[in-house]
C-alpha cells in the first residue's frame, strides 16, 4: 500500500502544491512582509547590531521603528510627485502604444499570405531579447554619433547633423516608451492573435455574404470578441509599465536631470544608489499597493469570464 | 470549459479578407504592411549583428553605409578573449558570467519543472482546501513588483550568507518563475482529458503514479513551454543579479554587458558583439520551441 492511496484527495493535492507554495511563501511573501517592515524603519545597511529576528540561527536585522516617517518624507518630496506624474504619462503612453501596435500586428498576421509562419516566428524575436540587449541595440540605432537612424536621416538629407534623442528629457521619455513597446507589443499580438483565431470562420463568412466590409467586420465582430483579451493586455501592460526598470538603467539612468525618473526608478535609486532602504522601500511599496489593486481586477476578470466553476 | 487557446486547426485558414480573392489595391497595402512589420521586428536585431561585425569608424561615417564596407570578427575575438586589447579585463568576464547564467538558468528550469509542474497538476485536477486563495497568491506573486523585494533579499541573503552566490540567485529566480510555470502547466493539464488519469487508477496505479507514469509522459509540449519560458526569464534577468551579486565572478551575463556599456573607452561595436552573444541562446531557444511556447503562454495567460 503506497502513500497516494491512503491520503484523501484533498490532502494528496495539497501535498503536490506544497513545495511550490512554500518556495513562493519563503521567497516572495516573507520578503514582501519584511520589506513592509523595512519601510517603517531607519535601515542602516552597515549596522548589524540592534534588534533582530533570530530564526534557526539566522539573524535577520529589524532596525529601529520610525513609524510613518519614511512615508511622510517621500510624500513631502516634490520629486516623488513629479516622478508619479511622469510614471502615469509613461504608463498611459506605453499601454496605448503596446496595445495598438500589438493589435495591428495581430491583424496583419491574421491574414493569409506567403511567409506568414516566418513572420510569426520573427514576432518572437523582440520579445525574447533581454531588456539589456534591447537597450543596447536601440542605442546602436538612436545614438548621436553612430546611430543607424541618425545615419539614415543624414543619408536622406533630412537632418544636417544628428538628433540627440536622449538629450531632451521628454524625447528620452518617449524613446523609452517606444523601445519598451517594441519589446512588449509582440506578446500582446500573440494574445490578440490567439483570440482572433478562436472566432468562428462561419460568422465572418455570413457577415461577408451580408456585404460587410473589412472594417465593418473588424468593428462589429473582431473587436467585441476580443474584449476580454483587450482588457487582459491592458492590465498586463499597465503593471509592466509601472515596474519597468531595466531599460531605464541601460538607456537613461533616470536622466537627463530627473526627466525619465519614474516611481520605480526613484525607489530603486533611493535604495541602491543612496542605500536609503527605508525611504526606498516606502516608495516601492506605494507601487506594490497599485499592483495589488490591479491583480484584484485581473483575477476577478479571469475567474468571472473563463472559469466560472473555480 | 471555455477556451480561447488557438486549437481549432480549421481556423488556420481564415484570412480576414475576402474569401476568394483580394483586390490588387488591398493586396499592395497588405504586402507593404507585411514588409514594414518584418523590418520593424527584425531590423534592429539584424543591425545589432551588423554593428558587431563592423569597425566603429564605419558606424560613425556619414553618409552611413548600411551594408558594412568592411566585415570583421575582431569584436568577437575581443569578447571571447582571443586577442589582447585595452579593455580585456572587462571582456574576460563575459565567458565566466555566461557560464554562471547557464548554471543558474538550468538549475531554475529543472526546479521549476519538478515543483511547478506538480503543483500545476494538482490545480488542474483536484479540489483542495485553500485552492482559490493560493491561486490568488500565485497570481499576485507573478504581478508583484520584483524590485520591492530586492532590499529585503539583500538583507536576508546577507543574513544567510548567500549574497554573491549562485545559490542565492537560483532560490530567488525560482520564486519568480514558479508562478508562471504553475499557471502554464495548469492550463496544459486542463487540456488533457482526465479519463486518462481515471483509467490509470482503474488499472492499479495510485494517484501519484497516475501523474508521473501516465499524465507526465504525454505532457511534453507543456513542459517544453514552461521550461523554455523559465530559462528565458532567468537568462535575461538583470536587476536582481546586478544588485545582489556584485562580486565580479559571481554575477550573470546581463550585468557584465551593462558594465561594459558604461565604459566610455570600449567601442560600441565590441559591446554589440557581447550583446549578440548574450542574446543568441534565448532567441534560439524561443525560435526552436516557438510552437509550444506560444500555445503554452497564450493558454496560460488567457485562462489565467
Amino acid at each position: 500500500m503506497t502513500l497516494g492511496v491512503r491520503l484523501s484527495e484533498g490532502r494528496f493535492a495539497l501535498l503536490l502544491v506544497l513545495p511550490a507554495l512554500l518556495a513562493i511563501f519563503a521567497v516572495v511573501m516573507l520578503p514582501l512582509l519584511y520589506s513592509l517592515w523595512l519601510s517603517f524603519t531607519d535601515v542602516n545597511v552597515l549596522r548589524t547590531s540592534g534588534p533582530a529576528l533570530e530564526l534557526f540561527g539566522v539573524r535577520v536585522p529589524l532596525f529601529r521603528w520610525v513609524g510613518l516617517q519614511n512615508y511622510v518624507g517621500i510624500f513631502d518630496d516634490p520629486l516623488y510627485w513629479s516622478s508619479l506624474w511622469r510614471t502615469l504619462y509613461f504608463v498611459g503612453a506605453f499601454v496605448l502604444e503596446a496595445t495598438l501596435v500589438g493589435l495591428g500586428m495581430a491583424l496583419i498576421l491574421n491574414e493569409r499570405f506567403a511567409g506568414r509562419p516566418l513572420l510569426r516566428s520573427l514576432l518572437l524575436i523582440p520579445w525574447s531579447l533581454s531588456r539589456v540587449v534591447v537597450g543596447l541595440l536601440w542605442i546602436g540605432i538612436l545614438d548621436f554619433e553612430f546611430g543607424a537612424f541618425n545615419g539614415l536621416l543624414y543619408n536622406l538629407h533630412l537632418v544636417d547633423g544628428s538628433i540627440a534623442f536622449f538629450k531632451d528629457g521628454f524625447s528620452a521619455l518617449n524613446v523609452l516608451v517606444s523601445v519598451y513597446a517594441w519589446n512588449q507589443a509582440p506578446f500582446a499580438a500573440l494574445l490578440f492573435l490567439a483570440g482572433m483565431q478562436s472566432i468562428s470562420v462561419d460568422v465572418y463568412s455570413a457577415a461577408e455574404v451580408d456585404g460587410a466590409g473589412y472594417w465593418q467586420r473588424f468593428g462589429y465582430l473582431t473587436l467585441p470578441a476580443l474584449r476580454p483579451i483587450l482588457f487582459l493586455v491592458t492590465v498586463l501592460a499597465t503593471v509592466n509599465a509601472f515596474l519597468m526598470l531595466d531599460l531605464i538603467y541601460v538607456l537613461t539612468m533616470g536622466g537627463p536631470a530627473h526627466d525619465t525618473t519614474t516611481v520605480a526608478w526613484l525607489g530603486f535609486q533611493t535604495a541602491f544608489t543612496f542605500f536609503k532602504f527605508g525611504p526606498g522601500t516606502a516608495i516601492l511599496y506605494t507601487l506594490t499597493a497599485l499592483c495589488l489593486l490591479l491583480t484584484l481586477v485581473y483575477y476577478r476578470l479571469i475567474l468571472a469570464r473563463f472559469e466560472p466553476a473555480a | 470549459m471555455a477556451t480561447i487557446a488557438p486549437t481549432a486547426a480549421a481556423n488556420r485558414d481564415y484570412r480576414g479578407g475576402r474569401y476568394k480573392t483580394r483586390s490588387v489595391g488591398s493586396g499592395l497595402v497588405l504586402y507593404g504592411l507585411i514588409l514594414a512589420l518584418a523590418l520593424w521586428l527584425i531590423g534592429p536585431f539584424v543591425w545589432l549583428l551588423v554593428t558587431s561585425i563592423s569597425y566603429q569608424r564605419n558606424l560613425m561615417a556619414r553618409p552611413l553605409s548600411f551594408v558594412p564596407p568592411e566585415v570583421t570578427l575582431d569584436n568577437y575575438r575581443m569578447v571571447l578573449g582571443l586577442v589582447r586589447f585595452h579593455a580585456e579585463g572587462q571582456a574576460a568576464r563575459i565567458l565566466p558570467s555566461m557560464l554562471n547564467s547557464l548554471i543558474v538558468a538550468s538549475a531554475v528550469t529543472a526546479l521549476n519543472l519538478i515543483i511547478g509542474t506538480t503543483a500545476g497538476y494538482a490545480y488542474a485536477r483536484y479540489r483542495f482546501p485553500l485552492k482559490t486563495l493560493s491561486l490568488f497568491a500565485l497570481l499576485f506573486a507573478r504581478m508583484l513588483p520584483t524590485v520591492v523585494l530586492v532590499p529585503a533579499f539583500f538583507l536576508m541573503l546577507r543574513a544567510l550568507g548567500l549574497q554573491n552566490t549562485l545559490t542565492g540567485l537560483v532560490v530567488i529566480y525560482c520564486a519568480f518563475t514558479l508562478p508562471f510555470t504553475v499557471w502554464i502547466m495548469k492550463a496544459y493539464f486542463e487540456t488533457i482529458p482526465d479519463e486518462l488519469d481515471k483509467s490509470a487508477l482503474v488499472d492499479g496505479c495510485n494517484r501519484l503514479q497516475a501523474y508521473y507514469r501516465v499524465v507526465l509522459p504525454v505532457s511534453g509540449p507543456g513542459l517544453v513551454a514552461a521550461g523554455a519560458f523559465a530559462f528565458m526569464l532567468c537568462w535575461n534577468e538583470f536587476i536582481i543579479a546586478q544588485v545582489l551579486n556584485t562580486k565580479p565572478d559571481t554575477t550573470t551575463l546581463p550585468p557584465v554587458i551593462v558594465a561594459m556599456n558604461g565604459q566610455t573607452n570600449i567601442d560600441y561595436s565590441v559591446i554589440a558583439a557581447s550583446g549578440f552573444v548574450g542574446a543568441l541562446p534565448a532567441v534560439l531557444l524561443v525560435l526552436i520551441f516557438q510552437k509550444q511556447m506560444v500555445q503554452g503562454l497564450t493558454a496560460g495567460s488567457v485562462k489565467g
